[in-house]
Protein backbone atom coordinates (compact mmCIF):
# COMPACT_ATOMS: atom_id res chain seq x y z
CA UNK A 1 0.00 0.00 0.00
CA UNK A 2 1.36 3.40 -1.02
CA UNK A 3 2.39 5.66 1.86
CA UNK A 4 0.29 8.78 2.30
CA UNK A 5 2.50 11.84 2.14
CA UNK A 6 1.95 15.57 2.01
CA UNK A 7 4.65 17.83 0.58
CA UNK A 8 4.34 21.56 1.10
CA UNK A 9 6.70 23.95 -0.66
CA UNK A 10 6.72 27.54 0.59
CA UNK A 11 8.28 30.20 -1.62
CA UNK A 12 9.63 33.68 -0.84
CA UNK A 13 6.48 35.33 -2.13
CA UNK A 14 4.36 33.68 0.53
CA UNK A 15 2.79 31.17 -1.88
CA UNK A 16 2.65 27.47 -1.10
CA UNK A 17 2.18 24.39 -3.22
CA UNK A 18 0.56 21.37 -1.66
CA UNK A 19 1.18 17.93 -3.15
CA UNK A 20 -0.75 15.01 -1.67
CA UNK A 21 0.22 11.46 -2.60
CA UNK A 22 -1.43 8.15 -1.83
CA UNK A 23 -4.75 9.67 -0.78
CA UNK A 24 -8.21 9.20 -2.19
CA UNK A 25 -11.66 10.69 -1.67
CA UNK A 26 -12.63 12.49 1.51
CA UNK A 27 -9.37 11.79 3.38
CA UNK A 28 -7.59 13.65 0.60
CA UNK A 29 -9.87 16.65 1.04
CA UNK A 30 -9.39 16.58 4.81
CA UNK A 31 -5.59 16.59 4.55
CA UNK A 32 -5.75 19.37 1.96
CA UNK A 33 -7.92 21.50 4.25
CA UNK A 34 -5.64 20.81 7.24
CA UNK A 35 -2.60 22.10 5.37
CA UNK A 36 -4.40 24.93 3.60
CA UNK A 37 -5.42 26.38 6.96
CA UNK A 38 -6.77 29.91 6.51
CA UNK A 39 -4.93 30.52 3.23
CA UNK A 40 -6.65 31.49 0.02
CA UNK A 41 -6.69 28.79 -2.66
CA UNK A 42 -5.26 29.89 -5.98
CA UNK A 43 -5.46 26.54 -7.73
CA UNK A 44 -6.75 23.09 -6.78
CA UNK A 45 -6.39 20.04 -8.99
CA UNK A 46 -7.44 16.46 -8.32
CA UNK A 47 -5.12 13.89 -9.83
CA UNK A 48 -6.37 10.89 -11.83
CA UNK A 49 -5.77 8.45 -8.98
CA UNK A 50 -8.23 10.41 -6.82
CA UNK A 51 -11.06 9.43 -9.17
CA UNK A 52 -9.73 5.92 -9.87
CA UNK A 53 -9.66 5.02 -6.18
CA UNK A 54 -13.12 6.52 -5.64
CA UNK A 55 -14.54 4.35 -8.48
CA UNK A 56 -12.95 1.24 -6.94
CA UNK A 57 -14.50 2.05 -3.57
CA UNK A 58 -17.93 2.48 -5.22
CA UNK A 59 -17.56 -0.85 -7.03
CA UNK A 60 -16.73 -2.64 -3.79
CA UNK A 61 -19.81 -1.15 -2.10
CA UNK A 62 -22.04 -2.30 -4.98
CA UNK A 63 -20.73 -5.90 -4.71
CA UNK B 1 -0.79 10.71 -6.47
CA UNK B 2 -4.03 12.35 -5.61
CA UNK B 3 -4.24 16.10 -5.29
CA UNK B 4 -2.28 19.26 -5.98
CA UNK B 5 -2.97 22.84 -5.00
CA UNK B 6 -1.48 26.31 -4.77
CA UNK B 7 -2.38 28.62 -1.90
CA UNK B 8 -1.61 32.22 -0.95
CA UNK B 9 -0.58 32.78 2.65
CA UNK B 10 -2.93 34.96 4.67
CA UNK B 11 -1.40 36.15 7.93
CA UNK B 12 -4.04 35.81 10.64
CA UNK B 13 -2.34 34.22 13.65
CA UNK B 14 -0.42 36.70 15.78
CA UNK B 15 1.68 34.03 17.50
CA UNK B 16 3.32 32.79 14.30
CA UNK B 17 3.84 36.30 12.93
CA UNK B 18 5.66 37.30 16.13
CA UNK B 19 7.78 34.12 15.95
CA UNK B 20 8.64 34.82 12.30
CA UNK B 21 9.73 38.41 13.03
CA UNK B 22 11.78 37.26 16.03
CA UNK B 23 13.54 34.69 13.87
CA UNK B 24 14.48 37.53 11.53
CA UNK B 25 16.22 39.11 14.52
CA UNK B 26 13.72 41.78 15.53
CA UNK B 27 12.33 42.67 18.92
CA UNK B 28 8.59 42.74 18.52
CA UNK B 29 5.95 44.76 20.37
CA UNK B 30 2.45 43.32 20.65
CA UNK B 31 -0.44 45.70 21.36
CA UNK B 32 -3.86 44.08 21.49
CA UNK B 33 -5.56 47.48 21.30
CA UNK B 34 -3.09 48.90 18.80
CA UNK B 35 -0.32 51.47 19.26
CA UNK B 36 0.89 54.37 17.19
CA UNK B 37 3.52 53.91 14.52
CA UNK B 38 6.29 56.49 14.27
CA UNK B 39 6.53 57.42 10.65
CA UNK B 40 8.33 59.79 8.33
CA UNK B 41 4.83 61.04 7.52
CA UNK B 42 3.48 60.90 11.06
CA UNK B 43 2.62 64.59 11.17
CA UNK B 44 0.38 64.14 8.15
CA UNK B 45 -1.17 60.80 8.94
CA UNK B 46 -1.22 58.91 12.23
CA UNK B 47 -1.34 55.14 11.91
CA UNK B 48 -1.70 52.38 14.48
CA UNK B 49 -0.76 48.72 14.43
CA UNK B 50 -1.06 45.67 16.68
CA UNK B 51 2.36 44.17 16.04
CA UNK B 52 5.24 46.60 15.71
CA UNK B 53 8.94 46.54 14.89
CA UNK B 54 10.44 49.92 15.77
CA UNK B 55 12.61 51.88 13.35
CA UNK B 56 15.67 51.55 15.58
CA UNK B 57 15.80 47.87 14.64
CA UNK B 58 15.22 48.35 10.94
CA UNK B 59 18.48 49.41 9.34
CA UNK B 60 17.93 52.30 6.92
CA UNK B 61 14.18 52.52 7.51
CA UNK B 62 12.34 55.84 7.72
CA UNK B 63 9.63 54.66 10.07
CA UNK B 64 8.36 51.80 12.21
CA UNK B 65 6.81 48.78 10.52
CA UNK B 66 3.60 47.32 11.84
CA UNK B 67 0.89 44.80 11.18
CA UNK B 68 -2.68 45.87 11.84
CA UNK B 69 -5.63 43.60 12.49
CA UNK B 70 -8.32 44.05 9.83
CA UNK B 71 -12.08 43.48 10.34
CA UNK B 72 -11.81 40.17 8.42
CA UNK B 73 -9.13 38.92 10.84
CA UNK B 74 -6.10 39.33 8.59
CA UNK B 75 -2.96 41.10 9.81
CA UNK B 76 -1.75 43.45 7.09
CA UNK B 77 1.51 45.35 6.73
CA UNK B 78 1.59 49.07 7.55
CA UNK B 79 4.81 50.81 6.50
CA UNK B 80 6.08 53.98 4.91
CA UNK B 81 6.17 53.84 1.13
CA UNK B 82 9.74 55.14 1.30
CA UNK B 83 10.76 51.98 3.15
CA UNK B 84 9.99 49.86 0.10
CA UNK B 85 13.24 51.25 -1.29
CA UNK B 86 15.09 50.63 1.97
CA UNK B 87 14.60 46.86 1.73
CA UNK B 88 11.24 46.54 3.47
CA UNK B 89 8.99 46.04 0.47
CA UNK B 90 7.33 42.99 -1.03
CA UNK B 91 10.48 40.85 -0.85
CA UNK B 92 10.84 41.52 2.88
CA UNK B 93 7.13 40.80 3.41
CA UNK B 94 7.43 37.59 1.39
CA UNK B 95 10.22 36.39 3.71
CA UNK B 96 8.02 37.18 6.74
CA UNK B 97 5.16 35.22 5.16
CA UNK B 98 7.45 32.31 4.31
CA UNK B 99 8.62 32.00 7.92
CA UNK B 100 5.04 32.51 9.19
CA UNK B 101 3.71 29.75 6.93
CA UNK B 102 6.46 27.32 7.95
CA UNK B 103 5.84 27.88 11.66
CA UNK B 104 2.07 27.66 11.26
CA UNK B 105 2.35 24.46 9.18
CA UNK B 106 4.68 22.73 11.66
CA UNK B 107 2.41 23.63 14.60
CA UNK B 108 -0.75 22.48 12.81
CA UNK B 109 0.88 19.22 11.69
CA UNK B 110 2.08 18.49 15.23
CA UNK B 111 -1.39 19.19 16.65
CA UNK B 112 -3.16 16.99 14.09
CA UNK B 113 -0.75 14.07 14.30
CA UNK B 114 1.12 14.34 11.01
CA UNK B 115 4.76 13.26 11.12
CA UNK B 116 7.48 15.53 9.73
CA UNK B 117 9.71 13.33 7.56
CA UNK B 118 11.94 15.86 5.86
CA UNK B 119 12.75 19.59 5.74
CA UNK B 120 14.73 20.96 2.82
CA UNK B 121 15.79 24.44 1.79
CA UNK B 122 16.02 24.71 -1.97
CA UNK B 123 17.70 27.52 -3.91
CA UNK B 124 15.86 28.40 -7.11
CA UNK B 125 16.12 31.21 -9.64
CA UNK B 126 13.11 32.78 -7.90
CA UNK B 127 14.69 32.61 -4.46
CA UNK B 128 14.77 30.24 -1.55
CA UNK B 129 12.03 27.67 -1.03
CA UNK B 130 11.30 25.63 2.07
CA UNK B 131 9.99 22.12 1.43
CA UNK B 132 8.37 20.13 4.23
CA UNK B 133 7.31 16.53 3.81
CA UNK B 134 4.84 14.90 6.18
CA UNK B 135 3.44 11.40 6.54
CA UNK B 136 0.13 10.32 8.01
CA UNK B 137 0.33 8.53 11.35
CA UNK B 138 -0.96 4.95 10.88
Amino acid sequence: MQEKTITITIDEQGNSTLDLNGFAGSECNKAFEDFRGSDAVKLERKKTVYFTNQSKAHEQVRR
Amino acid sequence: MSKYGVTITEVREEKFLVEALKEMGYEVEVHSEGAQLNSYYSEQERKTANIIVRRAQLRGACGDIGFARQPDGRLTLIADELDEYAGYGSKWLGRVQQLYKEKQTLAMARAKGYILKKREVIQTSEGQQVRLQFAVRR
